[in-house]
């Protein structure tokens, strides 16, 4: 796998936006900087996508992420709207110790990731014994043309459906069920207490006068002191 | 290949501007694994030096996007030695995709929920476990 070309310089183009972006996004100062920062760095991971031939998880990437996930974020920060940060007088990160502490152990990650990486480059590189044209060439020229005749069109989407259905469909539908959890759990987790209260609820100050005339019952007493302690 | 990110050595082997030049113009696997690397510790670095809660979970996201990247890269670099499911590496990122996006909504449910009864985002702050 060796890009040349115009995609040797897409790559160190949108390679080289990523880490700043991502740099930029841990850097800020705004929260909404960071996360617009984060935004164009998931975007030019997209691009890289793309120049690695997988059209189809980029344009996931951009969908979900960029199009579901940032948004979120970006409602998220609306709603909790922390300006003491933007304005200088909270600290943007950890005490100087811990921090210094965290910047040696991300500099030993990164040689030590750097030295893996070195020890095992040389099996990466191709084999000059090998035929020129590679598998993926040879897919390549069997593609269909566009309709405008400027492309062609990849394939990759379908083969991605075909081996998601094949080998991976029963960690599909365990996805599913992890979709359905997380927005259950988030909104059981978002609402306030205000809005757990039922309509037929006993407002908790009237039970000793209710329980009195004898109206309620002691199983309606006893959801009616835990909506209460719901409210603490 | 990778003589860029070892500079001192080659200096002294010589001919370090054209191995540099060649990494430059034929970039390969290698160099998509370092700038997933460089993602990663990034990502790495925000979570444990940042303050702000929504800051770190991005740069959770910033972590689970350079796993995501290495993914993609051994999936062209299978396809192109002919493994029989190469695309494996695809439908690994869409499952990390799906993953990410239950982890983003759930934790910032938590994170309104911490905003209602503590008032702050400060993970710092955050301290009634401790003593």
């Amino acid at each position: 796998m060796v890009l040349s070309g115009w995609e040797s310089v897409f790559f160190w183009v949108f390679a080289l936006a990523a880490l700043v972006a991502g740099l930029l996004t841990v850097m800020a100062r705004n929260a909404v900087h960071s996360a617009l920062f984060l935004i164009s760095a998931l975007v030019s991971v997209a691009a890289l996508f793309v120049l690695l031939g997988a059209e189809f998880i980029a344009g996931v990437q951009i969908l979900v992420y960029v199009g579901g996930v940032m948004v979120l974020f970006l409602f998220v920060i609306m709603l909790v709207n922390v300006s003491a940060e933007e304005r200088g007088s909270e600290e943007l990160f950890n005490r100087p110790g811990q921090t210094a502490a965290a910047v040696c152990f991300v500099a030993l990650l990164v040689l030590g990731l750097f030295y893996a990486i070195n020890q095992s480059a040389g099996r990466f590189v191709p084999d000059p014994d090998a035929p020129a044209a590679s598998r993926r060439d040879t897919d390549e020229r069997g593609l269909r043309q566009a309709e405008t005749r400027v492309s062609k069109i990849s394939e990759d989407t379908q083969r991605v459906g075909a081996s998601l259905y094949r080998f991976g469909a029963l960690p599909f539908e365990i996805a599913s069920v992890l979709l359905l959890v997380a927005i259950v759990g988030s909104v059981l987790l978002a609402r306030t207490s205000k809005q757990e209260l039922a309509h037929d609820d006993v407002d908790p100050s009237r039970i000793p006068e209710l329980s009195a005339a004898g109206e309620l019952t002691p199983a309606e007493i006893e959801a009616a002191s835990r909506a209460k302690a719901f409210e603490v | 290949m990778n003589s860029l990110f070892t500079p001192a050595l080659l200096l002294l082997q010589g001919g370090l501007f054209d191995n540099m030049r060649q990494g430059i113009e034929h970039p390969d696997l290698s160099k998509f694994l370092i700038i997933g690397a460089l993602l990663f510790t990034i990502g790495v670095a925000g979570v444990l030096t940042r303050r702000n809660i929504i800051v770190i979970f991005m740069s959770i996201e910033l972590i689970l996007n350079a796993a995501n990247l290495n993914f993609i890269a051994f999936s062209r670099y299978l396809q192109e030695t002919g493994h029989a499911n190469a695309v494996a590496g695809q439908v690994f990122t869409v499952f990390i995709i799906v993953v990410a996006a239950a982890e983003a909504a759930i934790g910032l449910g938590l994170v309104i929920a911490l905003y209602r009864n503590r008032e702050t985002i400060f993970v710092d702050k955050i301290d009634l476990l401790k003593w």
